[in-house]
């Protein structure tokens, strides 16, 4: 299903690129705004950067990606990133959204302004119609915690660490962990951070919690930072098999993690593939394309056995 | 001297609004997109909350005094407001005026604090700005207070006659505050102390009392722009105000207000702050990778300091 989502996308971008449609034009120019500056959106800009090579090559178009990061995670400088660079007229912009009721107002001054727009790792606000680029949130989280109760043996204290609240794919994330463990009645949550998608923060919340609850069994997290600061501080504590981890996403000290085996796995987004759709969707859209309502990207849950070869 | 410091001051926005006169000219020459209706619009926009921050700061940095915790105040307030308007279902307008009133009671409890106590407003303000957040956090768990009432929106999201109502009531009070600062016996208080505290003692002045109603004005405007922002978001953000204090103070120094107090304006760091706007939008205008960014904009900010040093130096025969 997810293979013929992605064929149908790339069709109807290169379908865009060659069927030379009304408002087709030499050149393009499209905007990619993170959440922060981080290097899982490095690698998002990354496979933006692919779909420009790729639509050059198929299409004979000129794409240039911009790539503009809030240097915190802070809706207020988001939406600051995110205004400018509507005031320099872009073919479209992709957007991580940090809180999407706040983001809003300007995505519609942006839509006023005929720029068209596409969401990745997160969803529109209520109200707004655009694609959305990501994975089942959800299921991305379920698929860690399910692992999580199965390493624990079904029975045990666990905790989650919460990225940036107000994200929505982050809450999502959360709100997905907790169903899964309430469904375990031998599962008990006894301990929640908030780390704002910041490593360090992750690092210090987990190692105060593991310290608070001696007998946790195992955590998993709503962001990228989350578990690769809960994993610094298992080994800082030396409770390396004692306390399971399973993590998000594939950044490269999350993938070191899991051959060390500091975490047992980790469920993984596609950041690459994210940002190359990104812009293909923005692409078929500045073309007068109708784009589906998502494009689901997919997940990976990466572990010991599948590491060979996983984007390093 | 205290005739020579508004002398001084007059001069110094002078030099102050030609470089961000010059700044404008040079970045509408440099992107296409900087002078545009749009563009204008974000600057002032953007100008409306730090302003209002930055002239607290200013008449703070006058007395000689600095509050690092001003912007946590401006977030704690924002969020009191919402709870006040959503949790509690206050009228939304009561409601903002009761969370600046806060900031006027947090910035109040500070300047008691620096004067009671006897201590480093810096270092009291550090503390206090953990403080505020952490109440922040604690009301919040740091989950924003969603769906505030459109009412109030059009304070933060408003425009007259294309003007962001923000800004017009930052320009406002920026306006009416330069006034009080250089034509009231208060304004000339502050100036006086900033100078040589022993000497305004001396003739009389209650030092302490001055201090204290600066602080208590500088927590109100923060509260105000933390008010005002979250009737722009819409939302109540527990981070509303986190990257405010530096470049409040960076604002009033390269407006000409001297940290070590007595000298500058309060409308000369507002444009200050427009210099800082202005800057930081024609970087991501014309492109500069965010890893850079945040070079280029200190780089920028340590060069007007530096030239705001030598100004003084060069025309005044003063450090």
């Amino acid at each position: 299903m997810k293979k013929m989502v992605f064929g149908a996308a790339v069709a109807a971008a290169v379908m865009a690129g060659l069927s030379g449609a009304a408002v087709a034009k030499d050149s393009y120019r499209f905007v990619i705004v993170p959440k922060v500056v981080h290097p899982w959106f490095d690698l998002v800009n990354d496979g933006a950067m692919e779909a420009a090579a790729y639509l050059k090559e198929t299409a004979g178009v000129d794409v240039e990606v911009e790539y503009l990061a809030p240097q915190t995670a802070s809706v207020v400088e988001q939406n600051q990133i995110l205004e400018r660079a509507i005031a320099t007229r872009p073919d479209g912009i992709a957007i991580d959204l940090l809180d999407a009721s706040a983001n809003k107002p300007v995505l519609e001054e942006a839509q006023q302004a005929g720029v068209k727009l596409a969401a990745f790792d997160s969803v529109p606000p209520d109200g707004m119609v655009f694609t959305a680029i990501g994975n089942d949130f959800c299921e991305q989280a379920k698929l860690a915690s399910e692992r999580l109760v199965e390493l624990l043996g079904g029975k045990g204290k666990v905790a989650i660490m919460q990225g940036v609240p107000t994200a929505p794919n982050h809450n999502i994330r959360y709100e997905c962990h907790k169903e899964v463990f309430a469904s375990y009645p031998d599962i008990e949550l006894v301990a929640e951070g908030i780390d704002n998608d910041d490593i360090e923060t992750a690092q210090k919340q987990a190692a105060t919690i593991m310290q608070s609850n001696p007998d946790l069994g195992g955590w998993v997290a709503c962001d990228a930072a989350g578990p690769i600061g809960i994993g610094q501080a298992i080994k800082e504590a030396g409770l390396e098999g004692k306390v399971q981890m399973v993590g998000l996403d594939n950044l490269p000290d999350m993938i070191t993690l899991v051959e060390e085996g500091v975490a047992d796995s980790s469920s993984s987004t596609r950041p690459q593939i994210q940002g190359f759709y990104s812009v293909m969707m923005l692409y078929d859209g500045a073309n007068g394309i109708v784009t589906p309502k998502t494009v689901d990207t997919g997940i990976l849950l990466i572990s010991k056995d599948n590491l060979e070869g996983e984007l390093r | 001297m205290k005739l020579k410091n508004i002398g001084f001051s007059t001069m110094q926005i002078g030099i102050v609004a030609i470089v961000l006169a010059a700044l404008i000219a040079v970045s509408s020459l440099v992107s296409e997109y900087f002078a545009s209706s749009y563009n204008m619009m974000i600057i002032a926009r953007s100008l409306a909350f730090i302003g209002l921050v930055t002239t607290g700061q200013a008449m703070l940095m006058l007395l000689g005094e600095l509050d690092i915790s001003l912007g946590t105040i401006g977030g704690l307030c924002g969020v009191i407001a919402g709870m006040l308007m959503v949790n509690l279902g206050l009228n939304p307008f009561v409601s903002m005026l009761l969370a600046v009133m806060f900031g006027a009671l947090f910035g109040l409890f500070n300047g008691l604090l620096v004067t009671g106590l006897g201590l480093h407003s810096l270092v009291l303000t550090i503390a206090m700005a953990g403080v505020y957040k952490g109440i922040n956090l604690v009301l919040t768990k740091g989950v924003a207070i969603t769906n505030i009432p459109e009412q109030v929106q059009f304070l933060g999201r408003g425009q007259v006659w294309g003007i962001p109502v923000p800004f017009i009531i930052m320009l406002v009070i920026a306006l009416l505050i330069t006034v009080i600062a250089h034509k009231s016996p208060f304004g000339r208080y502050i100036f006086a102390i900033g100078d040589n505290p022993p000497a305004a003692r001396m003739l009389g002045i209650k030092t302490n009392r001055i201090r204290i109603m600066v602080f208590t004005l500088a927590g109100t405007l923060a509260a105000l722009a933390g008010t005002l922002m979250v009737a722009r978001l819409g939302t109540a953000q527990p981070s509303i105000g986190d990257s405010w204090v530096l470049p409040s103070i960076a604002a009033a120094v390269i407006g000409g207000v001297a940290t070590t107090g007595g000298v500058g304006s309060p409308l000369g760091a507002i444009l200050g702050a427009g210099i800082i706007g202005v800057i930081e939008n024609i970087i991501v205008l014309y492109g500069v990778s965010p890893y850079w960014q945040g070079v280029i904009s200190g780089v920028v900010v340590v060069l007007a300091i530096s030239f705001d040093s030598i100004s003084r130096r060069f025309l005044f025969g003063r450090h």
